[in-house]
């Protein structure tokens, strides 16, 4: 019977689907963000040599997003801020370990918005951040050959073809925030525009409540909070 | 159950092809009426090439003009539609614009303490 139900939604929705004709609401959009976060955990480490600091790996982020205008004026949706790093040889006391590092800023903006010209929009964006950060590194675990070595061995292999293994693990954090974001669009097409948007971004971030395969552990000193933010990016209107 | 499903099946099929019947010139192309009535934006992602190959045929044809005014008309009705801001989006604006300039001008003139 609750098949039958939603066969029926789905042939309903097919059936029905062609009628509806309505001015597009769904929007998707990509580009650039920039920012200066100081992660003071990574470029103060005397422990440990991470990437060395630039352009790329600090200040931009890369940004996409969707819309779907919900109100005459008013727009709600997700966009999403990441910062990468990676590092392939990264020296730690026992190994060189492939690494990499992200931060993620997911916002769910509402964004109200008016017409200033017929190409030229204003816009006005609130968004609550559901941040998380991410560091990985694969590097070589202590009994892992040996007991890869025990498993291949059990099904006629040699105990000497593995000379090298490999794990890879993650460390986590997530935190809550908010920005507010002023911009600008200049519409190239009906469909097609490119939006600048200026603004700032708190960030709640916790260095104490990162977290490694569910046990709490230490990250690294990361000042995201107070940060001025940028944008700049091309929207396309869907449907 | 399953006829009426297989029914309203069939009437989808059926429906789809009514728009293409009533063609005659290219300026007349049910997408083009759509435009002029709903707006470029109102044609489907997947009809757009064939929109555009439509455009590029009526306007071949002579009647650019009418190329021309639907798309100005398209630029009015959305400049139309958004120029105020209504209900309850005036005041998120300004909420938003509030506490855009309160960040900055703190970022201006507040001193650390100590």
């Amino acid at each position: 019977m609750k098949s039958q139900i939603q066969v029926f939604i789905i042939m309903c929705t097919v059936a029905f689907g062609s009628f509806t004709n309505a001015q597009p609401k769904l929007s998707i959009d990509m580009g650039m963000g920039f920012y200066e976060p100081i992660l003071t955990g990574f470029d103060q480490n005397e422990g440990v040599q991470f990437p060395t600091k630039s352009l790329f790996n600090r200040n931009m982020l890369v940004n996409w997003g969707f819309y779907y205008e919900f109100f005459n004026n008013a727009r709600v949706g997700y966009n999403s801020f990441t910062s990468f790093e990676i590092g392939k040889n990264v020296l730690l006391p026992e190994s060189k370990a492939a690494y990499s590092r992200s931060i993620k800023y997911r916002m769910f903006p509402i964004e109200t918005y008016f017409r200033w010209k017929p190409k030229i929009e204003m816009n006005f964006t609130l968004a609550p951040i559901w941040g998380r950060g991410r560091i990985e590194i694969d590097t070589t675990p202590g009994d892992k050959e040996e007991d890869w070595d025990h498993v291949i061995t059990s099904f006629g292999g040699d105990s000497d073809q593995l000379n090298d293994m490999g794990a890879t693990d993650a460390m986590l954090n997530d935190w809550l925030g908010y920005s507010s974001m002023l911009g600008l669009r200049y519409y190239l097409s009906s469909r097609l525009a490119i939006d600048i948007k200026g603004g700032f971004m708190n960030n709640f971030y916790n260095e104490e409540s990162w977290r490694v395969q569910r046990q709490k552990v230490n990250g690294p000193k990361m000042k995201i909070d107070d940060l001025p933010i940028f944008s700049m990016k091309f929207v396309y209107g869907i449907r | 159950m399953r006829i009426l499903l297989l029914v309203l099946f069939i009437f989808n099929f059926i429906y789809s092809q009514k728009n293409n019947l009533a063609q005659s010139t290219p300026c007349e192309h049910p997408l083009i009426l759509l435009a002029e009535e709903k707006g470029i934006k109102a044609i489907p992602i997947r009809d757009l090439i064939k929109f555009k190959k439509i455009v590029e045929d009526c306007e071949r044809l002579g009647d650019k003009e009418k190329i021309e005014r639907m798309i100005y008309n398209d630029w009015q009705r959305d400049y139309e539609k958004a120029k105020k801001m209504q209900s309850w989006s005036s005041t998120h604006a300004m909420c938003v614009f509030v506490s855009f300039a309160y960040y900055f001008v703190g970022q201006v003139i507040a001193t650390k303490p100590g």
